[in-house]
């Protein structure tokens, strides 16, 4: 009876991976559901000690057949819930996630506003048992014209091929594996109906660059990226503007999009996954971002940014923690020629948060997870020297606490609410209700 | 199979380290091949256009105009960065050059990327030639200086026609245009608006972009300490906030600034009683809104605006503003920020001793100046927004906007 039960258990989860595993956002995120996997057989194992049915070498070894088989579903495209596994698997999958969210500022009602923050459409084709394309088109603001905010991308179109088991390499246009957001950015994967500002001020959401890329996963839990890639365009900063001083990063990445590419950017990532439920990793990505632009002061500036994160998600918990950091040398020049700007390029920024949340109550169909989020991000903590008079102020560093609930329903659905904090200017403290979709 | 597999995973794996060590060195050593590149490139001059040619003669042809003295480059002089090099708030023209114009004569430097007039999605007039952008384009713009009374006052377009028929390169213009090019008057006065346009658009000598500030961007040059000051002013938003119109900072596509954002504003510039047309109380130039424009007559609330210039060598510029009201660089700057602290400067006194403050515009119209940009929105007994040194600083920053600059 019991196995009977931990079967259906496993096959629950083992199902609802496979229904869920979204192939277009890349390796990172297939990690991510196997942790949530891991964080799941968790409770299973708990269970089962309270029955006392099983030993603990048992465990382990269920625990293992599971985290392998769901690697090798996930890494399958979409499954239908009648297959029996990754064999039968549909070779052209369409995809979508999509969220609409409403925002109100606590003290200034009259700027009350509702947007339909993105629409994304997936497609994916598996050509052979190694090989399959990944694309992802997105629409940003419910209209795109000459006259209006929208934006419509491309967000990721890449071709993947796998080696061996744990060994593949992508080529195309893909999301950078920095941080848990921007590798796994479907409104169902993070907590808060905005993605929170470290990963999106600091980390830009959603980064991908194109060039080639090389994956690998060991069976001790280790799982690493590293590649090659366009970068980062500083001529396109705007110091006059405020675009530069929201997202410095965001300001002046490419998107694939006619995309300067004399300098090329390595980046590399390094994730650990050795003890079920925590995860730990870190990434880098450098690269020269002046292109050899004739006339331009700023052709040895090098953009770096790295990120250290954390994730333990044991039984109903989920605990995370991230410090990204980033760096741009080479700008004294550059910044000279911005004098008197409000926003001249910064020699450094970064930001962390600690977030915790608590599944409080769940069944077949709902669960109901509480969190809790502090963060701070700084996007100019340090200018380089600049002449005596003309020198900007280093920002300070903004505080958020943010605090609310997800509610899902099933797996694909979520509704969201929060209220966020703002240390430094509460004029900016704000509720906010968003709904969520990804399949 | 699993062999063939293992080779060619190999393979690209090696192709990535290879790729991966190219970008760590590759990146490092290629800059300073591609910031020279250019050196080999054909000069503009080399490679104008037989229109831009002949253009060039018909620009410095004194025999266009009733006078048979005047061309365009008597009022466009390229020894002065294509303005006036004297100091007449209106250049004399007409037959006997003795008849005064109506607005200052602007400068035809870096006119090439001007936009034909338009509004934009804010409603924002952008773009046009000419003070109130009534022309198109520069062709457009080139028909008034040779019909205009109070400058080469030909008499209609056969008469201007007629005088190039008799000139010295009319063998020049037919080859350019065609043997039976003045078959037809409209046609050839055309063509010769265009070659003047193309004269402009080609040569280098209007857009050189050599200026000390254009070496500095490049970091060829280096901006002393009152030029760096100055820069900074003019770029801060709470100080000088000129690049509110003036850009200065490149393109994203890696252009040079124009110090224009081609746009239009009403500064309430003070009235002057140089311009004789000004004896008659109920004169007024509304730019935008007329008397020489006149599609925009019901567009009231544009009366008073005139286009933001380039302020690219405008340290040449002996008088300033549509209509040449300041003869000195630093009085027309102080103007900007002392317009609203220190009125009484700029502006005549009442009766009753008050100030007759923007005393160029009829009173309907007062409210169209801009009084909420920094640095305009001030108030009387107000600190400036610049003090006097910070003016100096900004005009000694506007001096190295000058084309010709030798380091």
């Amino acid at each position: 009876m019991k196995k009977t039960l931990l079967a259906q258990a496993l096959c629950v989860a083992f199902l609802s991976t496979a229904i869920a595993a979204p192939v277009q956002a890349g390796e990172a995120e297939l990690l991510q559901k196997i942790e949530k996997l891991a964080a799941e057989l968790e409770a299973i194992k708990a269970e089962l000690a309270a029955n006392r049915q099983q030993t603990v070498a048992q465990k382990q070894e269920v625990l293992a057949t599971s985290v392998a088989a769901a690697a090798s579903v996930s890494s399958s495209p979409s499954a239908s819930v009648s297959t029996q596994g990754s064999a039968a698997a549909p070779a052209t999958v369409i995809s979508s996630y999509g969220e609409i969210a409403y925002t109100r500022p606590r003290d200034a009602a009259n700027q009350a506003q509702t947007d339909v923050g993105r629409a994304v459409l997936g497609i994916s084709h598996r050509f052979n048992e190694k090989t399959k394309m990944v694309a992802e088109f997105e629409w940003e603001h419910a209209v795109t014209s000459a006259d209006d905010q929208g934006e419509a991308a491309v967000e990721q179109i890449y071709v993947e091929h796998e080696f061996k088991n744990g060994l593949s390499a992508k080529a195309g246009l893909f999301l950078i594996p920095a941080g848990f957001i921007n590798p796994s950015h479907e409104p169902t994967a993070y907590y808060g109906v905005q993605r929170n500002f470290v990963e999106t001020a600091i980390i830009p959401t959603t980064w991908r660059e194109a060039g080639f890329s090389v994956s690998g996963a060991h069976d001790n839990g280790l799982s690493w990226d590293a590649g090659i890639t366009t970068g980062f365009d500083l001529t396109k900063w705007d110091a006059a503007g405020s675009d530069a001083k929201e997202s410095p990063l965001g300001s002046i990445h490419q998107e694939g999009q006619f995309a300067k590419s004399h300098d090329l950017s390595l980046h590399a990532a390094l994730n650990w996954r050795g003890v079920p439920g925590l995860l730990l990793g870190a990434s880098v990505f450098s690269g020269k971002a002046g292109h050899a632009t004739t006339d331009f002061v700023a052709n040895d500036a090098r953009v770096t940014l790295w990120d250290a994160h954390a994730r333990y998600t044991p039984g109903n918990w989920d605990l995370s923690a991230l410090y990204a950091r980033g760096s741009i040398s080479n700008t004294e020049a550059l910044n000279l020629t911005l004098a008197g700007n409000p926003s001249p390029v910064p020699s450094s920024f970064y930001g962390w948060y600690l977030q915790g949340a608590y599944k409080v109550w769940s069944n077949t169909d709902y669960s109901l997870t509480p969190f809790i989020r502090y963060e701070q991000f700084n996007t100019a903590a340090s200018y380089s020297a600049m002449p005596q008079g003309l020198a900007v102020a280093a920002s300070e560093a903004e505080k958020v606490t943010t605090v609310g609930a997800s509610f899902r329903i099933g797996e694909g659905v979520v509704l969201k609410a929060d209220f966020q904090k703002f240390q430094r200017d509460s004029a900016m403290d704000r509720f906010n209700l968003g709904v969520g979709y990804s399949f | 199979m699993t062999v063939q597999h293992s080779s060619f995973s190999a393979a690209l794996l090696a192709f990535g380290l290879a790729g991966l060590l190219a970008g760590c060195g590759g990146s490092g050593s290629a800059d300073s091949s591609g910031s020279t590149g250019g050196t080999a490139q054909p000069t503009p001059e080399a490679s104008v256009s037989a229109a831009a040619s002949v253009g060039e003669k018909i620009f410095k042809d004194i025999s266009l105009s009733a006078s048979g003295k005047m061309s365009c480059a008597t009022c466009h002089d390229p020894a002065n960065a294509h303005a006036p090099a004297n100091n007449l708030s209106v250049q004399l023209g007409g037959a006997k050059l003795d008849v005064p114009g109506f607005r200052a004569t602007p400068s035809l430097r870096y006119l090439n990327l001007t936009p034909a007039f338009f509004f934009d999605k804010d409603g924002t007039p952008t773009g046009g030639f000419t003070h109130d952008g009534r022309a198109q384009t520069l062709a457009q713009q080139a028909e008034t200086p040779f019909l205009a009374p109070h400058e080469m006052a030909n008499r209609d377009r056969a008469d201007v026609v007629a005088k190039l028929q008799r000139s010295a390169y009319v063998s020049e213009f037919k080859a350019a245009f065609g043997a039976t090019i003045f078959e037809n008057t409209d046609s050839a006065f055309e063509r010769a608006l265009f070659a003047l346009q193309q004269y402009q658009k080609e040569d280098k000598d209007f857009h050189p972009y050599d200026s000390k500030y254009d070496q500095f961007l490049a970091g060829k040059a280096a901006l002393n300490e009152a030029e760096l000051r100055g820069l900074a002013l003019f770029n801060n938003p709470s100080k000088g906030n000129c690049i509110g119109c003036h850009s200065s900072a490149k393109g994203a596509d890696g252009s040079s600034p124009l110090f224009t954002d081609f746009t239009y504003d009403n500064l309430g510039v003070p009235r002057n009683y140089a311009i004789p047309a000004t004896a008659d109380a109920a004169y007024a130039d509304l730019g935008l809104c007329g008397p020489d424009r006149t599609d925009l007559k019901a567009r009231t609330d544009l009366c008073g605006a005139f286009k933001v210039p380039s302020l690219r060598n405008v340290a040449t510029r002996k008088v300033f503003f549509h209509n040449g009201r300041f003869t000195s660089l630093r009085d027309a700057v102080s103007f900007y920020v002392r317009r609203d602290t220190n009125p009484e400067e700029w502006y005549p006194l009442a009766a009753d001793g008050s100030v007759m403050k923007f005393d160029d515009l009829p009173a309907a119209y007062l409210k169209n100046v801009n009084t909420t940009e920094v640095p305009y929105n001030r108030q009387r007994g107000m600190a400036a927004a610049l003090s006097p040194a910070e003016v100096d600083d900004v005009v000694k920053f506007l001096a190295t906007l000058n084309d010709g600059y030798k380091n």
